[in-house]
C-alpha cells in the first residue's frame, strides 16, 4: 500500500487506481480510531511522511500539526467527487522530478482538503496553484503578471468574435495577486 | 501514383464535406453576426475546475462598445471600444490600456469558418434550453490532440451564443462560459461607460505596435497553427516584450519574448494552467519565453520548445 501511496503522490496512477487508493485512505481515516486498524495507521503514516519529504524537497510551506488528520477527514467527507476531476483522463505513466511531484501532491492535498469551503483563496495560497491535466513537464505557479499576458493574448483570440468579450473574464480572474503587486 | 493522389483527395474532400454541412457552417456564421449586430445586457458565469465567477456584459452595437464587469471578488471592469481596451482595477487604482491592434486582425470571417473544417469536425447537436432560450448545439470536434474541442449553444432565434464549453480530449469540460440571463436591445451609451473615471490612477499603456521580431521564430510550426501577427508591446509597468501569435482559426497561442534583464524576477521553467489556458515558460538566448494559449498543454509546450533565436546574418 505504501508503494501505491507513493505512486499516487507521483501522479502516476491512472484514474481508477488513484480513486481506489484515495477511497482506501478515506475509509481508513474513518476506521482509524477503531481497533485492528494497523494497516490504516501505517498508510496514514506513509502519507504524512511522504508529504514531509516532498515538502522538504519542494521547500514549501510547512503543514501544521494534525494536517493529515484534517485532510483525511475532509477526504472521508468528499472522497470520490473531487479526485477524479483533478486527475484527468487515462495517461501514460510519467516520471516527474521530486520537486514537481512534491509540489503537485501538496497542491492536490490542499485542494482536496479545502476546496469545498473556499477554493479560490486556498488555490491562491498554495505553493503551486495548478495541477494541469496533461502535465508531463514541471508544474509551476502562474508567472507573475499573468494578467498582463492574458490581457495581451486575449485580443488575438479568434474566438473573441464568437463570444464577444466573455473570455476577458479570464484575464482578470487573479485579482488578489494583481492588487498586491 | 497520380490516380492514387486524386483518389485520396476525393476521399478527403468528401469527408470534409460531410463534416461541415452548409447548415452547420451557417450556424457558426449566424453566431458571429449576432455577436456583432446585437445590443444586449447579460449576466454570465465563467467556470473552470478551480473557480466560478459571475460577470455582467453590456454591448452597445451602434458604436461597437462592450463593457464587462466582474461581480464577485475584487471589483474589475473592462471596456472595449473600437480602438482601445481599458481594464480598470479600482483596488490598485490602475488602468491598463491596450490599443486594439487586433482590429486589423481578422476575427472569424466567413472563409475562415469554412477553413475550420480542416482541423475540426463540425456537426449539429440537440436543442437545449439555456437562460430561458431554446438553443442549437454546434459541436466542434478536433481532429487531433493539439487543440481543444468546443460545444457551442446558440439561441435558435437570434443566433446569439449563449454557452460555450471548451472540452479536452476525454470530452470533459475544462471551461464553460454561459449566460444565465440575457436581454437584447435597449442599451444606451451611458450603460457602457466605465463606472470609474480613473483620473489620477496609474495608467499602464501597452503601446502595442506591429513589428518584425528579428531573429525570432519557430523551428517547426505546430500542425494547423500559423503565425497571424507579430508585435512589440510593454507588459505591466514598462517591460518591453515581443509577441508572436499563432492560430488555427479558432484557438490562438501567443509567444511572449522578453529580455531576462528587464524581468523583476526569474520565472520558473515549466507549465502552469488556468481553465483552458495553458502557460509554458522557458529561457532561450537570454530571453524569457512565455507561451500562453487556450490550447492543450502539449500544444503550448511544443510551441514553446520550438522557439529559437537565429542571429541575423551580416
Amino acid at each position: 500500500m505504501k508503494d501505491r501511496i507513493s505512486v499516487l503522490m507521483d501522479g502516476e496512477l491512472d484514474d481508477r487506481s488513484a480513486a481506489q487508493v484515495i477511497d482506501a485512505l478515506a475509509d481508513w481515516s474513518q476506521a482509524g480510531s477503531q481497533a485492528g486498524s494497523e494497516a490504516a495507521g501505517e498508510a496514514r503514516e506513509a502519507w504524512r511522511t511522504y508529504h514531509l519529504i516532498s515538502d522538504a524537497l519542494g521547500k514549501s510551506r510547512m503543514l501544521s500539526e494534525g494536517f493529515s488528520e484534517r485532510v483525511a477527514a475532509a477526504l472521508a467527507a468528499e472522497p470520490t467527487v473531487l479526485a477524479p476531476r483533478r486527475l484527468g483522463g487515462a495517461r501514460e505513466p510519467r516520471r516527474w522530478v521530486a520537486l514537481a511531484a512534491g509540489v503537485a501532491a501538496v497542491s492536490l492535498v490542499g485542494w482536496l482538503g479545502f476546496a469545498p469551503r473556499e477554493p479560490v483563496v486556498q488555490v491562491a495560497k498554495a505553493p503551486a496553484p495548478v495541477v494541469p491535466k496533461e502535465a508531463k513537464p514541471a508544474l509551476v505557479a502562474l508567472p507573475s503578471g499573468t494578467n498582463d499576458y492574458l490581457l495581451a493574448h486575449q485580443a488575438f483570440s479568434p474566438r473573441m468574435s464568437l463570444v464577444g468579450m466573455a473570455p476577458y473574464v479570464r484575464t482578470v480572474s487573479e485579482p488578489a495577486r494583481e492588487a498586491r503587486r | 501514383m497520380r490516380k492514387r493522389a486524386l483518389g485520396a483527395a476525393l476521399v478527403l474532400a468528401t469527408s470534409v464535406a460531410q463534416a461541415q454541412s452548409p447548415e452547420t457552417l451557417g450556424w457558426l456564421r449566424k453566431m458571429h453576426q449576432a455577436t456583432q449586430r446585437l445590443s444586449y445586457v447579460g449576466t454570465f458565469v465563467y467556470q473552470n475546475a478551480d473557480r466560478t465567477e459571475t460577470s455582467r456584459i453590456t454591448r452597445y452595437a451602434a458604436e461597437d462598445i462592450e463593457k464587462l464587469e466582474v461581480m464577485n471578488g475584487v471589483p474589475r471592469e473592462i471596456v472595449r471600444t473600437r480602438d482601445k481596451i481599458r481594464c480598470y482595477l479600482p483596488d490598485s487604482r490602475v488602468v491598463k490600456v491596450d490599443r486594439r491592434v487586433d482590429r486589423d486582425f481578422p476575427g472569424l470571417l466567413p472563409e475562415q469558418i469554412a477553413a475550420l473544417g480542416r482541423h475540426y469536425d463540425i456537426s449539429l447537436g440537440e436543442t437545449q434550453r439555456i437562460a430561458g432560450l431554446d438553443c442549437q448545439t454546434v459541436v466542434l470536434q478536433p481532429k487531433d490532440n493539439l487543440r481543444y474541442g468546443y460545444r457551442l449553444y446558440a439561441d435558435l432565434k437570434s443566433g446569439m451564443l449563449m454557452r460555450a464549453d471548451t472540452v479536452d480530449a476525454a470530452g470533459k469540460s475544462v471551461e464553460t462560459l454561459m449566460f444565465t440571463q440575457f436581454t437584447p436591445g435597449n442599451v444606451t451609451p451611458d450603460m457602457v461607460r466605465p463606472r470609474h473615471e480613473g483620473k489620477k490612477w496609474r495608467i499602464e499603456d501597452t503601446g502595442a505596435v506591429p513589428a518584425h521580431l528579428v531573429g525570432w521564430g519557430l523551428a517547426a510550426e505546430l500542425p494547423g497553427f500559423h503565425k497571424v501577427t507579430e508585435l512589440k508591446r510593454r507588459l505591466g509597468e514598462s517591460r518591453p516584450v515581443g509577441q508572436m501569435v499563432f492560430s488555427d482559426g479558432l484557438a490562438a497561442v501567443s509567444v511572449f519574448i522578453e529580455p531576462l534583464e528587464s524581468r523583476p524576477d526569474r520565472a520558473a521553467t515549466g507549465l502552469a494552467s488556468m481553465g483552458a489556458i495553458n502557460i509554458y515558460t522557458r529561457e532561450v538566448a537570454n530571453h524569457m519565453i512565455t507561451v500562453v494559449g487556450e490550447a492543450p498543454a502539449v500544444s503550448v509546450q511544443r510551441i514553446a520548445d520550438a522557439v529559437e533565436f537565429r542571429r541575423p546574418t551580416q
